[in-house]
């Protein structure tokens, strides 16, 4: 029996077939059992090679290769498989399709694109009407910037309406806010001149000055004192 | 009329191709077949261990092998593809041959008795052979498949590898490891190393 110590590098050396090295090689030059077990290791791998090499080089009859030359001319020959190719050349054809028809620019209809300049107008009015705080000149400014980016995203609609001519359509309440403005604009002529005048460039950004605010003298106001020191003033 | 007249022209020839396509075919499997026939029969006779067996499977893989054939796109890929091929059929005769054996032995009479023995030492080598047998059976696919192309003449390792499309290294490990499990299992039958 091996020792113990030697056991598992003595199998290892035998499964891999190398001679021992170093170390081992000195054991087992001196210890008499770990030799004795080496051979026996190293025999039981050789009739295991010599077994396996016995099955797998058997010899082949003579009768197999004629055997399937006449069971290969009894089947008929492989044809091209026409299908495969077929199906994958009309796959990406229609992949091809597909791909050109998501790409392709999208056509709107002349009724969408007059509802998109219909809300046009309303989305500026919020801006100037409910913040009250800021200024009307920020309002102008904020509205003709949407304007100009709303004209900008929509160029290739308003240039598709402007070739087709559409019919303009208008929502009724509009309608009707329309038909008063056109009566008080026959009614006062000031109005209508002033509407007609040159509007001043929308595109421009209106710039205004700093608002300057002279030095305020703030003066002590007269009975301060009395009223603060007995705490009327704040019952008042 | 003159559709017909311009027709059988173009489907001659395009039957003359398909022909001559199919005789190409023919001629190249007939090359391999020579060189790849007794591989296949190896294969299949180092896993059923019967040469008539064997035989039969190697046709098969074969003809499998040659129905198949156009699908093929790398021919030279054709070695491993056969040798699979064969690998495959085998194991699976050798598990309907088991199944058939162990319904013949639950439900019939032995039909007749081993041979009786006649030397200790025939006895002792049936006997490890059987185990080896067994070991070899239970060794996984993989291991097993290249445990038996090294065993064969003529297969270096690098043709090993390059057949089973492996790394060398994966294959001399494979190697390594497969005899490691055949010389654990088969040790206490051969009555050698025992702990101390």
């Amino acid at each position: 029996m091996p020792c113990e110590h030697y056991k598992d590098a003595l199998m290892e050396l035998a499964a891999s077939g190398a001679a021992p090295q170093g170390q081992l090689a000195v054991h087992i030059a001196e210890c008499a059992s770990c030799r004795e077990a080496f051979n026996i290791e190293q025999s039981l791998f050789a009739d295991i090679d010599s077994r396996l090499q016995v099955a797998a080089n058997a010899e082949v009859p003579a009768s197999l290769l004629p055997r399937v030359r006449v069971a290969l001319s009894q089947v008929p020959a492989p044809r091209f498989n026409w299908v495969r190719p077929v199906v994958l050349v009309s796959a990406s054809l229609v992949l091809a399709f597909a791909i050109l028809l998501i790409g392709r620019p999208r056509r709107t209809s002349p009724e969408s694109v007059a509802r998109q300049g219909s809300f046009g107008p309303a989305t500026t009015t919020p801006t100037t009407t409910t913040n009250p705080e800021k200024s009307p000149l920020e309002g102008v400014q904020v509205a003709a910037h949407a304007a100009h980016s709303h004209a900008a995203r929509n160029s290739t609609n308003l240039h598709v309406a402007a070739s087709s001519n559409p019919e303009v359509l208008v929502p009724p309440d509009e309608r009707e806010a329309f038909a008063r403005l056109v009566a008080v604009l026959n009614e006062r002529s000031d109005v209508a001149a002033a509407l007609v005048a040159k509007a001043p460039q929308k595109d421009a950004v209106v710039t205004a000055d700093p608002l300057r605010i002279p030095g305020i003298e703030i003066k002590p106001l007269e009975g301060t004192e009395t009223e603060s020191s007995d705490g009327a003033g704040d019952k008042r | 009329m003159q559709e017909l007249v311009l027709n059988q022209p173009v489907s001659a020839a395009r039957s003359e191709l398909v022909r001559e396509a199919q005789a190409d075919a023919r001629r190249e499997f007939e090359e391999r077949l020579a060189e790849c026939g007794p591989l296949a029969f190896r294969v299949a006779r180092g896993v059923l261990r019967n040469t008539a067996d064997a035989e039969d499977v190697a046709q098969e893989a074969l003809l499998r092998a040659y129905k198949s054939f156009d699908r093929l796109r790398d021919r030279n890929r054709f070695r491993a593809w056969l040798v699979r091929i064969s690998f495959r059929l085998a194991l699976d005769r050798l598990r309907s041959a088991k199944r058939r054996e162990q319904r013949d032995t639950l439900w019939a009479k032995p039909a007749h008795q081993p041979a009786p023995i006649t030397a200790e030492d025939v006895a002792a080598s049936n006997q490890f052979q059987a185990h080896l047998d067994r070991a070899l059976e239970e060794l996984p696919e993989k291991l097993r498949l290249v445990l038996l192309l090294s065993a064969m003449d003529g297969y270096t390792i690098e043709e090993i590898a390059s057949m089973m499309g492996v790394p060398l290294g994966t294959v001399k490990s494979r190697i390594f490891i497969a005899r490691k499990k055949l010389a654990e299992k088969l040790r206490c039958h051969a009555n050698t190393i025992k702990m101390r």
